[in-house]
């Protein structure tokens, strides 16, 4: 026994305390300093560049906000704060989707000024058909997205308020603005007929019942002679399109008509998605729906409004559909029809208006732009949603969230392939820490964690089990000291279940308010072993940090 | 069943019997207790002692209680008095104040100041919402519309901010401008901060003033089924000089508020100077409205005054010396400072009752005796003499009672264990406290955005104020638990005496010590108001006895109003073992007008009345002490007559030593009576007892117990005028050696000697022998 630790008390014959104490040698606490210098660790340097601009502050000026009419909506979601850089006074956009629908729709409006002349008629044609597929599938990405009905028969509804509409104008003579209101009549009836099972059948077995209903009613058209089972289709329906004009007016007026009719449903999209309704049903999207109820959410209530309210919207389209095309065809019922219309929802990322709105644009101008291109052109399409449904999870308008996902996991990984484990910060957790005082205290830390792991031996151990409390050897009294400086979150204490006589250990919480946590069942049964069983689990904790 | 939890206070804490004392309870989970009225005569369970001692008592209060759940009021706000609604103005409006926000990033609304019923989203406030913007939002019963503040506002500075309202066009215009100067705020000039900003909007709809919502600042009003209307959103910072004008200002106008011209009177319904109304003595709750509509507000849980204000520029240090630059009034979402919950039961204190401590116990279940559970309360209160009768005295340190009372020591203090050397203990009650901010909190804590509590009030429920509690951190009893071992050892040596508070004395000076022939104190009385350390000094002056039970006693200067004595105030600044710091020129009571802070550097320390003063202090362990050469001297033999042997007191229910816990010594350069004689002392002491901090003016290794020679308890005696003396232990261990060995044990004989002589009228012992020496040997 070379090292022995002597009691400076022992002179004074205290009862509780030793003369002398086994202890080991002495080491200099300086140790890890000097030993973390000679490792190097790759730094790289940290920093992005401001590369574009953002508004200053105002100051002294004032700032007169705006409003969207009738709404307390801002127009522009802007944050005000300092760059946490510089200080430096920013405003940042929120959420700058309004500028970039602003920015689509003034390039929709002025598309027709810029179409080359030999192509004009085929790109006003292709964009009224956006128009109004982008209408048709801004209610059905609202049936599938934000109420999870999985429905396949929203084309159906257009096709029902379709053939209606026609057969209506044909035999008695309706004018063509009479069509979507007829239409959204058929609809209604439709919506309320499709949405009775909506309430009993759920996700996959809703939308084999609603696919059979498509086909349903295409062979029903197919073969029946009301709707023209000779001349494929009914037509002659009353247009909006004035007579004798020619044919270039004629598509530019469908082409500013449909967008008119796709705007509107985007007002209604946004109504829906934005108020009370769209709220609650993205509170219980599917496979939560419990959840949802459980907190008091009538989901199927909703879900039902919203479908009826979209077949509603479907059957007006479907009006609109016989007014602008003249009539309506069984294609419309057909199942290329169907999952083209799928193909758009998915490109663009289910559940959201510009996903509906870009997934159409996409798939009409390779569908009816490169015509040339004939049967090749489905073969694309089908492979886009492939590659989107394979490597997308959110369709393309996922793509930023999924990106930066990605990117938070491969910085995790990073990092902890070059962090030495509760190590010091690196270069880059540096600049994301705001009190840079943490930095150093990080590095503090570990080197006395580094020094005190090696003072850790069985006669400390047995020092500490012998007088918890008292005078102790020089490496357990700044093993102790360490331990009890600790942060308040997470450090253990002891909770008296019966005074004297049991107890028990706990971890307080840091956080007023919040009781702490007891850490393990095990009764302790004087004050004594608690102290040494809390020192005990003080210690694993710090061999494995 | 949910858990049974009973909780409950009395109005008073000192009473004569004739007098009426008020108890208050709050219930969980029953509607009936069974109330019994119990003399209390030991506390400590430690088995090493007696145990748990109680004397059921005949009392016409005793039996079955109906009681209910009460609730309480937490956060400090003003509340302005407006009998006539002039402030549910429905035109336009500007409302203005200078602000020193302490936590605007802390993801909680916070009101500034408005008619604001946040229930039923009515009215008008300006106030800083979830993310930290200064924002006015009005109401109109159904929907809130709102302005907010460019960027957020910065903790800890000051801002002067407003918004003026135009009712035709519905424009609200919010301003916001920095008002910090070189002194008064966290950040200097050279952070390059833009803290201005002024924003517009047209709100859709007008206010909807109801008469029954009162204007508030740093609070809404809030409404609960079972509760009522309560309030809430408060706010965590500084207000000064707050207003509202019945139209709205312009930018210009506002400047010129901003700078601190006085408001102009055209359109002024309320401007309230928070500095108006100071007296050289201190200040009230009232917040003076001087627009001439006589809107004064009052405070609710003592919103802290005499703060700085926003003009406050580093020279002056007090409010008594620059008022006006002492607007700042600061308010706490955690302030409680009084539950006032509804009376449950009143009685008069029987005639025949002995003078002592007691309580009413209260149970949910009084077949179950004993329990470690919520569901048993003792509510104690302490019963005076109507004619003091005995000689001997023991003095309640109820000032200590409420600095400690509630505290969170081992729940929030990072620095508790190594201070105290010990993982703490906890019990259920101690959690139960620290889930519950309606428990409030002690000087020992700080407020949630880390300002000191500097208000401590016995009108709610003390959870360490029991017989059975110990203290978490340091594996101890501590004041009222520990200083029923005193009581307990007066019951056991069968002494005639009676008990007296702290209230007492601070209320009637000297006139309620006159009476005893000898005064005890408890064992940790630290904290004393002038008037108390004045009657103390005045008693033994002529010819009293004091005996001094404990350590690091007579420190912090308080201060009680007299109409309002639960309350207690302190500031702790400067030096000293502190729990926190006063901020800069905030060192003065706002009760008195007196600097706060330890006695020792008001020029009073203890050492001047009590021979000893504070060393040191450590938790962990007990020593005993051994007595000195001077014990041996005819003058003070008697003290230890009949005590065998040099070591006193190596036993002991705290830590098993009589000197220990919080140790003072003897000091003539700190004005111990130059005629003291040192009885004892202890030594031995560990490292973990530190020097304290008013004694270092460096710091340097080497000022623990096993090596400084400071560190050590001295038991001193010395003689006053008039046949008075002085006793003093020196140590808070001291009073729990006492119960070791049932009662029968050298530091009970030490004090039955001195206790015995000091109730004797007449001159003390060996007062003759004080020839000088000429010694053989």
């Amino acid at each position: 026994m070379a090292n022995l630790w002597k009691n400076p008390i022992a002179n004074w014959g205290v009862k509780e305390e030793v003369d002398n104490a086994p202890t080991i040698p002495w080491t200099s606490p300086i140790k890890p300093w000097i030993e973390t210098v000679k490792a190097k660790q790759k730094l790289y340097k940290v920093g992005r560049l401001r590369y574009y601009y953002k508004f200053p502050g105002h100051g002294a000026r004032t700032w007169h906000r705006w409003r969207y009419p009738f709404t307390r909506r801002r127009i522009l979601n802007i944050r005000g704060e300092y760059n946490a850089k510089s200080l430096r006074r920013e405003k940042t956009i929120l959420d700058r989707r309004p500028v970039y629908w602003v920015l689509s729709f003034l390039a929709m409006l002025m598309a027709p000024l810029f179409m080359p002349v030999s192509f004009e008629s085929t790109l006003l044609n292709a964009g009224a058909v956006f128009f109004i597929y982008a209408a048709i599938n801004l209610c059905w990405t609202l049936v599938i997205g934000t109420a999870g009905i999985f429905s396949l028969a929203s084309m159906a509804i257009v096709g029902a308020g379709a053939y209606g509409a026609a057969y209506l104008s044909l035999t008695h003579g309706l004018p063509w603005w009479s069509l979507p209101m007829v239409g959204s009549v058929i609809g209604l009836v439709f919506g309320i007929l499709i949405a009775l099972p909506a309430t009993r059948l759920e996700g996959f077995y809703y939308a084999l019942l609603t696919l059979g209903l498509v086909e349903l009613c295409r062979v029903y058209v197919i073969q029946s002679r009301t709707f023209g089972s000779a001349t494929g289709g009914v037509y002659g329906a009353d247009s909006y399109l004035p007579d004798g004009i020619s044919e270039l007016s004629e598509l530019t007026i469908s082409y500013y008509v449909c967008f008119v009719v796709m705007l509107v449903v985007l007002f209604m999209f946004r109504f829906i998605q934005g108020k009370r309704l769209g709220r609650i049903l993205r509170m219980a999207p599917e496979k939560r729906e419990a959840f949802a109820e459980a907190t008091g959410v009538n989901y199927r209530w909703a879900r039902i409004q919203v479908f009826i309210i979209t077949s509603v919207v479907l059957g007006a389209l479907g009006g609109v559909y016989a007014s602008h095309f003249h009539g309506a065809s069984p294609s419309l019922f057909s199942m290329d029809a169907v999952l083209l219309g799928l193909a758009m929802l998915v490109i663009g990322g289910i559940g959201r208006s510009e996903g509906a709105v870009f997934g159409t644009l996409v798939v009409v101008i390779i569908d009816k732009v490169f015509i040339e291109w004939g049967p090749l052109r489905l073969i694309l399409i089908g492979l886009i949603m492939l590659l989107v449904v394979l490597f997308l999870k959110g369709g393309v308008f996922g793509i930023k969230q999924q990106f930066r996902a990605w990117r938070n996991k491969k910085k995790s990984e990073n990092r902890s392939t070059r962090a030495e484990k509760g190590g010091e910060m690196l270069p880059e957790e540096a600049t994301e820490t705001h009190d840079k005082d943490q930095i150093f205290m990080r590095r503090f830390d570990k080197m006395q964690r580094d020094y005190l792991k090696t003072l850790v031996t069985e006669e400390i151990i047995e020092e500490h089990k012998r007088s918890p409390l008292g005078q102790h050897s020089e490496p357990l009294e700044r093993l102790l000291t360490y331990f009890r400086r600790q942060p308040q979150s997470d450090k253990y204490a002891i909770v008296a279940i019966e005074l004297y006589k049991s107890y028990r250990i706990i971890a307080m919480s840091g956080q007023r308010g919040v009781p702490p946590r007891v850490v393990e069942d095990k009764i302790y049964t004087s004050e004594t072993e608690a102290y040494h069983a809390v020192f005990m689990r003080r210690v694993q904790d710090l061999l494995e940090s | 069943m949910s858990q049974i939890k009973i909780f409950g206070y009395t109005d008073k804490i000192s009473v004569k019997p004739g007098d009426d004392i008020g108890f208050h309870v709050s219930v969980d989970g029953t509607k009936k207790v069974a109330a019994q009225l119990v003399r209390l005569i030991h506390g400590d369970g430690h088995p090493d002692g007696p145990g748990f001692i109680e004397q059921e008592m005949p009392c016409p209060v005793n039996g079955e209680w109906d009681v209910q759940k009460q609730f309480t009021q937490v956060g400090s706000f003003l509340k302005v008095a407006d009998p006539g609604n002039k402030l549910a103005h429905n035109g336009s409006f500007t409302l203005y104040a200078y602000i020193w926000p302490t936590l605007p990033d802390v993801g909680l609304r916070q009101a500034l100041l408005g008619r604001w019923d946040c229930y039923n989203n009515q009215g008008y406030c300006l106030g800083i919402n979830k993310q930290g913007l200064l924002e006015f939002w009005l109401g109109d019963g159904k929907e809130v519309d709102y302005v907010a503040a460019e960027v957020p506002l910065v903790a800890k500075m000051w801002y002067f901010v407003a918004v003026s309202y135009d009712a035709s066009t519905g424009r609200a215009t919010l301003y916001q401008e920095s008002v910090a100067n070189r002194y008064n705020s966290l950040l200097g000039k050279v952070s390059p901060l833009d803290y201005r900003s002024h924003v517009r909007e047209t709100m859709r709809f007008k206010a909807n003033n109801i008469p029954e919502v009162p204007f508030l600042m740093a609070g809404s009003q809030d409404w609960h089924e079972l509760r009522g209307h309560f309030v809430s959103q408060a706010y965590c910072g500084k207000i000064d000089r707050p207003g509202m004008y019945g139209r709205a200002l312009s930018r210009e106008e506002l400047d010129q508020l901003k700078s601190g011209k006085p408001p102009s009177p055209d359109g002024l319904l309320a401007h309230w100077d928070t500095t108006a109304g100071y007296t050289d003595n201190g200040i009230g709750d009232k917040v003076v409205d001087v627009s001439g509509n006589d809107l004064h507000a009052y405070g609710y849980n003592r919103p802290v005054r005499a703060q700085t204000g926003w003009n406050w520029n580093g020279r002056n240090d007090s409010f008594r010396l620059a008022p006006q630059e002492y607007g700042g009034v600061e308010f706490h979402a955690d302030a409680m400072i009084d539950c006032n919950w509804k009376q449950t039961k009143k009685l008069r204190i029987p005639d025949d009752l002995r003078s002592g401590v007691y309580a009413i116990r209260l149970r949910a279940d009084n077949s179950k005796q004993t329990t470690q559970e919520l569901d048993e309360e003792y509510v104690v209160f302490f019963v005076r003499a109507k004619q003091p009768k005995s000689a001997l005295a023991l003095l309640i340190p109820t000032g200590s009672y409420l600095a400690y009372a509630n505290e969170h020591l081992s729940f929030d203090a990072q620095i508790i264990q190594p201070m105290s050397g010990q993982p703490p203990i906890v019990s259920a009650v101690d959690i139960e406290m620290y889930q519950n901010p309606e428990f409030g909190l002690s000087t020992y804590d700080s407020y949630m955005d880390g300002a000191g509590v500097c208000f401590s009030s016995y009108h709610r429920p003390i959870v360490n104020m029991r017989p059975k509690f110990r203290i978490s951190s340091m594996g101890s009893t501590w004041q009222f638990p520990a200083d029923l071992s005193i009581v307990g050892w007066l019951e056991h040596m069968k002494y005639d005496y009676e008990v007296l508070t702290e209230e007492d004395i601070h209320l009637e000076g000297l006139s309620a010590m006159a009476p005893y022939k000898c005064i005890m104190t408890g064992t940790h009385p630290e904290y004393i108001s002038e008037r108390i350390l004045d009657a103390h000094e005045d008693f033994v002056e002529q010819g009293g006895r004091l005996i001094y039970m404990g350590g690091n006693g007579y420190y912090w200067n308080v201060a009680y109003r007299d109409d309002e004595p639960w309350v207690m105030e302190v500031r702790k600044l400067d030096s000293g073992m502190r729990a926190w710091a006063a901020r800069p020129g905030e060192h003065y009571l706002q009760t008195t007008g007196q600097k706060s802070g330890i006695w020792k550097n008001l020029g009073r320390a203890p050492q001047k009345l009590l021979g000893v003063g504070f060393i040191g202090e450590g938790f962990e362990t007990g020593r005993p002490f051994r007595r000195m050469p001077d014990s041996y001297h005819r003058t003070v033999s008697w003290i230890t007559e009949g005590i065998e042997g040099e070591i006193l007191g190596d036993f002991g229910l705290a830590h098993g030593g009589a000197a220990g816990v919080e140790l003072d010594r003897y000091d003539l350069s700190l004005g111990t009576p130059p005629h003291a004689k040192i009885i004892a002392s202890s030594g031995g002491h560990t490292d973990n007892y530190c020097l304290s901090t008013e004694e270092l003016l460096y710091a340097h290794p080497g000022v623990g117990g096993t090596q400084d020679y400071r560190i050590r308890a001295d038991i001193v005696f010395f003689t006053a005028p008039n046949h008075g003396g002085v006793f003093s232990t020196g140590s808070i261990a001291f009073g729990q050696a006492l119960p070791a060995y049932n009662f029968d044990n050298n530091i009970s004989k030490l004090l039955a000697n001195v206790v015995n002589a000091f109730i004797k009228p007449g001159p003390l012992p060996g007062g003759h022998w004080i020839s000088n020496e000429k010694q053989w040997r």
